[in-house]
């Protein structure tokens, strides 16, 4: 298999399929830079386009768009604290601060960095080893991949931080939310009202533009005079050479992209559950935990590298199994069927160039992210600041309304948007943490079809979750990431007694 | 003023009526999201289309996702019947819906044109199961009942339907799995998380060494794998498959019809037409007019039959 990697390499540098994954990551950074767009939007609205398109043009644009789309994503996180696509909300934590702190340039730098770094990690594990990967997935039947969503949730209530009470609120309306549409296995109708656009479910990036674009964007509203207190001559820009011995986050890295690439081939989590992980152990194992929230770089990087992480692992399920680990993986295993290519293990056999082309794509955009993408965001995204607020503010409602529009082709969706917008605007100003509700909506969904799943197979014997060493390592990693931190703090309390 | 500016109007009027059909951009509404299989039929069709009714006609595919299809099939039952709205039809799924739920349209709400895909289900189960033939997975199912997990696509679609009409005519009884799409529960056969499962023939053809196939669901073998018997030539009459075709909205007028079935007969015999869709696996059925009107209505008995039965929700 290593020969035929190399043996794909001269097409992907054709010049079409090379200048295909140079647009692909320009656009995907402008999409996921834009709030309310994002990667799956982008990728679904050119898979029509593709059916004309030689299969590396069209797969080498898709390649380059998410690579692009998951750095992207940060940028309006860094500056505004909308984060660009789902996968950017963690990106936010840290950023945002930092931005407002007047050092925006560097986190969009440290932001483009990790990202290019979570990618390439992520494309290597796709060339090397999607086909031993692909039988790590195997192993996760219904019971494991309910654990895995009740690990993620437990590991990451600790991000709840300030108020708990708050928090779970937050996360359980997150919960609520993924139990609207038709139920998982027998399609009953829950809290859909009679409403045909409400059988599919809630899609994550409606929750996520009205929650989180819009309360930011009222506030610039409400104050139309007042001058940003960051802006682009305040950025901190200095070329990125200078800035890259400031970035020494080679454990953090290391782990994010470990984590970033483990939750892409699991089906169905996604870049969000990676990058929220990657911050939170990145937080536990800092030596200095209190900086984290008030603009710590090493934040950004966690989540940056994370996002990207998952790219290319996501496609390592869809294109062995058929199954996506990622939304936006989703949409591109669309891309693939438009050219007659079907995954399973056939697709290596019989297409290897083209399977393997698309590989290397992913790994050249992943390199070409730092090259594009540090001087187009800092050059031109940031002046976006510059900007009069009403006029940065109604961009930014255009582009809110337009992307969710665009997701189904239906007003509908916009309504709703609007709707949580508002509840958005509401848990704000009664600082309800959002994050909570992002990840309840994801993992809630998750965890319940799979239980339900899980115990179906077991004819409703619930020890079927407790049957295999996978799902017990689960259960015990669970365990500990629950009673951990507070069995160190009573060993950190009592040695400090004795 | 006013008599010569009528006389014109109806001039114009009468001119569009009597030009030629299609004046205009013909639109094929798919009621799932770009990309899929259906998707992917609708466009290499549109594509043949075009040529066939030439004159520069432009046939345009619109996707409309949305309540498992359910959205753009009510926007086609409710367009037009003008000849410039078609749509996507797969079966059983869109008439299975019909039972399950409140829906507003039925059987009769169509024009249906033709039929190009077949593909029929399969018993599967992984290269590696202790079952090699039929006949041992159905006498597990039938000593033990429920202690064979069988993993589906959804309840209410061909795979449920496969399920249910193997479990009668044999006596066996399985636990249904239904896992959100046939590619989640082929990767729960493969990965031992059930002991097998119902798929199309298609969904398993990528899998050859990975997946056994018991037998296929058909009345003659397929083509594609001659090797995998027919439950028939077990023993077991059970036909369940999946169908996708073209449908345009009921009543649409005799001269149009004929004109696009005409069309679409002459799209199934170009060759560059099979070669494309042999390359997407997509098993050809052609079924023009009255056949695949038949074909339905049989389908819809199926489904109403199993739906008072053992509805399932």
């Amino acid at each position: 298999m290593y020969s035929d990697l190399l043996h794909a390499l001269p097409d992907v540098f054709a010049w079409t399929n090379f200048a295909a994954v140079v647009i692909g990551v320009i656009a995907g950074i402008v999409v996921g830079a834009m709030p309310g767009l994002s990667a799956t939007m982008a990728i679904s609205v050119l898979v029509p386009f593709t059916f004309g398109l030689e299969p590396l043009v069209a797969l080498g644009l898709m390649a380059g768009i998410y690579n692009g789309a998951m750095y992207g994503g940060a940028i309006p996180a860094v500056l505004l604290r909308i984060p660009g696509t789902p996968a950017a909300v963690a990106t936010t934590f840290d950023g945002y601060p930092m931005a407002q702190k007047g050092e925006g340039g560097f986190a969009l730098q440290v932001a483009v960095v990790s990202s290019s770094i979570g990618g390439i990690a992520s494309a290597f594990a796709l060339m090397l080893l999607a086909p031993p990967l692909s039988k790590v997935t195997l192993l996760f039947g219904p019971s494991e991949v309910f654990w895995v969503a009740v690990f993620g949730l437990a590991s990451i209530i600790f991000l709840l931080g300030g108020n708990p009470i708050k928090g779970l609120i937050s996360a359980c309306f997150g919960v609520f939310v993924s139990v609207i549409g038709s139920d998982p296995i027998y399609g009953n109708d829950r809290f859909t009202f009679g409403q045909l656009e409400l059988l599919d479910g809630i899609n994550i990036v409606i929750l996520l533009v009205g929650l989180y674009a819009l309360p930011p964007v009222i506030d610039l509203l409400e104050t139309p005079l007042k001058t940003d207190g960051v802006n682009s001559s305040k950025l901190g820009t200095e070329p990125i050479w200078k800035a890259l011995p400031r970035m020494n986050y080679w454990k953090t890295w290391l782990r994010g992209s470990f984590l970033g690439i483990w939750i892409g081939i699991l089906p169905g989590a996604g870049g969000s559950m990676a990058a929220f992980m990657s911050y939170n152990e990145a937080r536990r194992t800092s030596k200095h935990p209190e900086t984290w929230g008030e603009g710590e770089p090493e934040g950004v990087a966690a989540a940056e590298v994370a996002n990207n992480a998952d790219t290319a692992s996501a496609l390592i399920p869809a294109l062995t199994l058929g199954i996506p680990g990622t939304a936006v993986a989703a949409v591109m295993l669309g891309g693939l069927l438009v050219h007659g290519l079907q995954p399973g293990p056939m697709l290596f056999r019989d297409n290897p160039d083209i399977v393997f082309g698309f590989m290397w794509q992913f790994l050249f955009g992943a390199i070409l992210l730092v090259l594009l993408g540090g001087s187009l965001a800092t050059n031109s995204f940031a002046r976006l600041l510059n900007l009069p607020r009403p006029l940065l503010g109604s961009v930014i409602i255009v582009l809110m309304l337009i992307g969710v529009y665009s997701i189904n082709g239906r007003m509908f969706d916009v309504y709703l948007m609007l709707g949580f917008g508002a509840i958005g605007w509401v848990m704000d100003r009664l600082k309800f943490p959002l994050p909570p509700v992002v990840l309840g909506l994801i993992l809630g969904g998750f965890a319940e079809e799979n239980l339900r799943l899980a115990l179906r197979i077991g004819r409703g014997d619930p020890m079927v979750l407790f049957q295999n060493t996978t799902s017990l390592i689960l259960v015990a990693l669970t365990v500990a990431v629950v009673v951990g931190p507070t069995l160190k703090k009573r060993f950190i309390d009592s040695r400090k007694k004795a | 003023m006013k008599t010569p500016l009528t006389a014109l109007a109806l001039a114009v009027t009468a001119t569009a009526a009597f030009a030629e059909y299609p004046d205009k951009p013909v639109e094929v509404i798919v009621g799932y999201s770009a990309g899929g299989g259906t998707d992917v039929m609708a466009r290499t069709v549109a594509q043949f289309l075009e040529q066939e009714l030439g004159d520069g006609a432009s046939v345009v595919v619109k996707n409309i996702p949305g309540a498992g299809g359910q959205i753009g099939f009510t926007e086609v039952s409710e367009a037009a019947p003008d000849g410039y709205t078609l749509g996507t039809f797969n079966l059983p799924a869109a008439l299975a819906l019909t039972k399950d739920r409140a829906a507003d349209y039925d059987v009769d709400s169509f024009t249906y044109l033709a039929n190009f895909v077949e593909d029929p289900n399969t018993i599967t189960v992984a290269a590696t199961s202790q079952f090699q033939t039929l006949g041992e997975l159905l006498d597990a199912a039938e000593a033990d009942p429920g202690a064979i997990t069988l993993g589906l696509s959804s309840l209410g679609g061909n795979d449920h339907f496969a399920a249910n009409m193997m479990q009668d005519a044999s006596g066996a009884e399985f636990t249904l799995v239904p896992f959100k799409g046939a590619s989640n529960a082929r990767t729960a056969i493969m990965g031992g998380h059930v002991a097998a499962g119902t798929m199309t023939l298609g969904q398993t053809s990528n899998f050859p060494d990975e997946l056994r196939v018991l037998a296929v669901l058909a009345d003659e073998r397929s083509p594609f794998r001659p090797d995998v018997p027919t439950a028939k030539e077990l023993g077991y009459d059970v036909q369940m498959s999946s169908l996708r075709g073209i449908v345009a909205p009921a009543g649409l007028d005799e001269a149009t019809t004929d004109q696009l079935r005409a069309a679409l007969s002459a799209v199934n015999e170009n060759p560059g037409f099979q070669e494309m869709m042999a390359e997407q696996g997509n098993p050809i059925a052609f079924m023009l007019g009255d056949d695949f009107a038949e074909t339905v209505s049989e389908q819809d008995g199926i489904a109403s039959r199993i739906w008072a039965e053992t509805p399932w929700k």
